[in-house]
């Protein structure tokens, strides 16, 4: 198993290196100065010079890349042109949002989903299937954006009980300041027994938590019926029927088990690929996450901070796969034992 | 045996699940309890009163010399200019603000500014004449807006309360005092701090950015990207601009739809950025008025003078005439907009309604073009900003009307630093038409506005017509130092350019947008002041008795 882990975080590594070459490349190739993003586009000249020089953007490209290289690695990813704050000093404020959501919603789609796809799968064509189907369907093809605005209209301007936008109310930094521990707010507050503002966050994670959930949601509903279909067509499910064992053990103990490797991956898939659907989320609830910094830096040429952004994005893709593997390796033997006998990858 | 367990297993998961469901369902009644208290808006006595903003304005900077960007909306709240310069049609040209009166040499080359007595910064110590002098050459020698102090020789403080600036050549050194950037008055201590560490005041204390400021509020939160908090500054020294809130909590909140979701869930009592064709709507919604004020923005389209066929004043005064300008301002503005005379902004420095205007007129386009020898057709090239969504709306319009002259136009959408770039690196090969959005830096939009957008430089800056006209750079500058000494023959003489410039047509001048807020029933809300277009002064919002 460690061997697995081992291959896999070394190819990981090279990816993201030749994921840095690429992103420098086109983000320096592009007619955009930084000196110009950084100072504004009335910065007169000799300033723009001065900028140069102080930011080293005055040297050769590939001088440039291998001290941002080197920096890399010592912790320095450079200063966002548009904030001129360290970019990981950006990251430790706004990312602790974003992955709140992000796991919220993951949890959120990954449980459900499933129950959904093995009710689904319970008699296929009946209406139960037929309404996961339409849930499914719809929260796969339904844009973030548009079903998030649906919410806030309906459950903020008609039911009126839910928050509109943002993390907390603000009334909580005067009632109940939360006392940071790991900078994740919602975790803070519950180990800290803030019960106002952790109630209150809560509340707040509810709508976009089902705005980001309803793709996976629906990804993983759609699998786990068809992983669950094949596999009660199998033989043992029909020896333990013939045993007697309850209906609804086979499918959610016996069935379930051996259908949820699929699931498991387009669950990881989605969850790297709902890291950057977080910021369309966040943007339509005003989430203090990094989606606004994104959409910003990618605008104005901050070349900074777009390459941090995709190398956390990358970054996210290859953790979550490795999880997956991780993961499958526990629940199906067959892949742990292909990966000692290097079949597997 | 193996049943058993199994069975077991599955109670514990069962009681597992049933712990998870009661937990979210308690979370959910709890949650329940803190959302009915939202939206109170001014808060009961026992709180602070809290004013609540949603804000698009993000911080680049906590430096008030170096700032440049959107942060001037706090910075406008923390930190005070000499004068404040008042809006259009104001019975005074000014405000006095840290300067109680102010007088100019016959020359306009010398400005005495006579600072009041009582004025402090936060920090207790007063703002004097030295103050005064080191915030201003700070800002001229590493500001983020320094050029605006281009005229400044030296400044003299004869005396703790009187400041002298000497000019190298005539200029408007009220105007400039008064500006959005680069003018306001800081605390001498941090500017000595931060004279060699950018990061000064950004960096901070304990978390927090420094204030050096002497303004109505104090900063005391921020969180980057999400919130920042100002407190009424305790004994500003005066009593009638002080606010009428304790603390003002603004979240920033890029997306305008969003803003509005806020506005009208009642989750703040005011935002400052709404979508224009929604105001209406939420104006409804929330009970309040829309209001409109003129905005120093405007939109304008540079016409490569370099090439042929645009090197033909004809083929660009067609191309003038061949522009539905009102559609363009439904649909870039959804109405909210004029149209421009020249490139000066409606009630910003030297904009004069004798200035004329193109009228859409296709026969007269037509007309034009065949006296050009181009009655066949021609095909041409527009860029625009594709981060700018009202020329995304608009610039298909003029596409379609060009159409109907024979005009053939090939769009494109860039980043705006890349077709900025673009246009500066080589003319000739550069973009036919190039559609700009543009606004002073500070309320003089003859020496901004008239001489950078089309004053000629050997190398392109901002005027990317690269169009050369002597008689023009000469009104211009005679004109420039006539503001500094006599201000009314001065506007004649950008009049007679802008005249020039309109008949001349290096670009085409399209609109003029408003600005647009909506007041809700519960407040009263100050003037908008077109000349500090980033800043909404909190401090001029009470709640209506």
């Amino acid at each position: 198993m460690w061997r697995f882990i081992a291959s896999r975080v070394g190819s990981a590594l090279l990816v993201l290196l030749v994921l840095t070459l690429v992103v420098f490349t086109l983000t320096r190739v592009i007619p955009s100065d930084p000196a110009v993003v950084y100072a504004g586009p009335k910065a007169p000249p000799e300033e723009l010079a001065r900028i140069r020089e102080r930011l080293g953007f005055d040297r050769p490209l590939p001088v440039q890349y291998l001290s941002y290289l080197g920096g890399l690695l010592t912790g320095d990813w450079g200063n966002s042109l548009s904030t001129r704050r360290p970019v990981l000093t950006e990251f430790a404020v706004r990312l602790p949002p974003t992955l709140e959501l992000l796991f919220a919603a993951i949890v959120f789609a990954l449980i459900f989903g499933v129950i959904l796809g093995v009710l689904a799968s319970r008699k296929p064509g009946g209406p139960l299937d037929g309404v996961v189907r339409f849930l499914s369907i719809g929260g796969i093809s339904m844009p973030a954006f548009w079903l998030g605005l649906l919410l806030q209209i309906f459950f903020v301007g008609r039911l009126g009980i839910l928050p509109a936008t943002g993390e907390f109310s603000k009334e909580v930094d005067y009632v109940s300041p939360i006392t940071r521990v790991t900078g994740f707010p919602l975790f803070d507050s519950f180990v800290t027994g803030n019960w106002v503002a952790w109630s209150d966050g809560l509340a707040h994670l509810i709508l976009p938590m089902l705005t980001l959930a309803a793709y996976p949601l629906g990804l993983i509903a759609r699998m786990t019926r068809a992983s669950m279909l094949e596999v009660q067509s199998q033989d043992y499910i029909f020896t333990a029927k013939a045993y007697g064992l309850r209906e609804r053990m086979i499918r959610w103990r016996l069935a379930l088990k051996n259908a949820i490797p699929p699931t498991l991956t387009v669950t990881g898939l989605s969850a790297a690929y709902a890291l950057t659907g977080t910021f369309f989320v966040e943007v339509v609830f005003n989430w203090p996450g990094l989606g606004q910094f994104a959409a910003d830096a990618m605008l104005s040429v901050d070349y900074p901070s777009i390459l941090a952004i995709t190398l956390l994005g990358a970054a996210g893709y290859l953790l979550a796969n490795l999880i997956v593997d991780i993961a499958q390796a526990r629940v199906d033997p067959r892949v742990r034992i292909g990966s000692r006998k290097g079949i597997s990858a | 045996m193996e049943v058993h367990q199994q069975l077991s297993q599955r109670r514990r998961f069962r009681l597992a699940t049933g712990l998870l469901a009661a937990a979210a369902a308690g979370a959910l009644m709890l949650s329940g309890c803190t959302v009915s208290k939202q939206g109170t808006g001014t808060g009961d006595a026992a709180k602070p009163a809290v004013l609540s903003v949603a804000a698009s304005a993000a911080v680049t900077t906590w430096d008030p010399v170096r700032s440049f960007s959107t942060e001037a909306l706090y910075m406008g709240n923390i930190y005070e200019t000499l004068l404040k310069k008042n809006p259009e049609g104001a019975a005074e040209e000014f405000t006095p603000v840290l300067a109680e009166s102010w007088d100019h040499s016959e020359d306009g080359k010398t400005w005495t500014f006579h600072l009041r007595t009582d004025a402090t910064f936060h920090n207790g110590t007063p703002v004097n004449a030295d103050a005064v002098k080191q915030s201003i050459e700070a800002a001229k020698a590493y500001g983020g807006a320094s050029f605006i102090w281009a005229p400044l020789e030296s400044i003299d403080t004869p005396d703790e309360h009187t400041v002298v600036m000497n000019l190298s050549y005539s200029a408007p050194a009220d105007i400039i005092a008064a500006a959005t950037y680069g003018a306001w008055i800081v605390e001498p201590s941090a500017l000595k701090a931060s004279k060699d560490d950018e990061n000064y005041f950004t960096t901070g204390t304990d978390g927090l950015p420094i204030d050096a400021g002497s303004g109505p509020y104090t900063l005391d939160a921020y969180t980057p990207g999400s919130k920042v908090v100002l407190t009424a500054a305790k004994d500003y020294w005066n009593k009638d601009g002080a606010s009428h809130y304790t603390t003002v909590d603004v979240a920033i909140t890029p997306d305008a739809v969003t803003a509005q979701q806020m506005l009208t869930a009642g989750d703040v009592d005011l935002a400052t950025s709404l979508p224009a064709e929604n105001v209406q709507d939420v104006a409804k919604q929330v009970g309040g008025e829309v209001r409109k004020a003129n905005s120093p923005f405007n939109y304008l389209a540079y016409f490569n003078t370099t090439k042929a066929p645009l090197n033909d004043v004809k083929v660009r005064q067609a191309l003038s005439y061949a522009i539905p300008y009102q559609d363009l301002i439904e649909a870039g503005a959804y109405s909210y907009a004029t149209q421009s005379r020249g490139p000066v902004p409606k009630g910003i420095y030297p904009y004069s309604e004798d200035v004329p205007q193109y009228s859409y007129d296709l026969d007269k386009a037509k007309q034009l073009l065949k006296e050009s020898g181009h009655a066949d057709g021609l095909k041409l090239t527009l860029t625009y900003a594709s981060e700018n969504p009202s020329e995304a709306r608009f610039v298909p319009l003029i596409k379609d009307a060009f159409a109907k002259i024979g005009v053939d136009l090939t769009v494109r959408a860039e980043l705006f630093n890349q077709q900025w770039e673009e246009a500066k690196s080589n003319p000739k090969k550069a973009q036919d038409i190039f559609v700009v959005y543009y606004w002073p830096t500070y309320s003089d939009a003859g020496v901004d506005n008239l001489t950078s957008l089309f004053g000629y430089t050997e190398k392109p800056f901002f005027n990317l017509s690269y169009w050369k006209n002597d008689e023009y750079n000469k009104l211009l500058a005679e004109a420039a130092p006539l503001t500094g000494s006599d201000r009314p023959a001065a506007q004649a003489k950008y009049v007679e350019a802008m005249k020039l410039l309109v008949d001349q047509a290096p670009g085409a001048f399209l609109y003029d947008p408003e600005a647009i807020m909506v007041v809700p029933k519960n407040l009263e809300v100050g003037e908008f002041n077109e000349n500090y277009p980033f800043t909404t002064f909190f401090a001029s919002i009470s709640p209506k008795a």
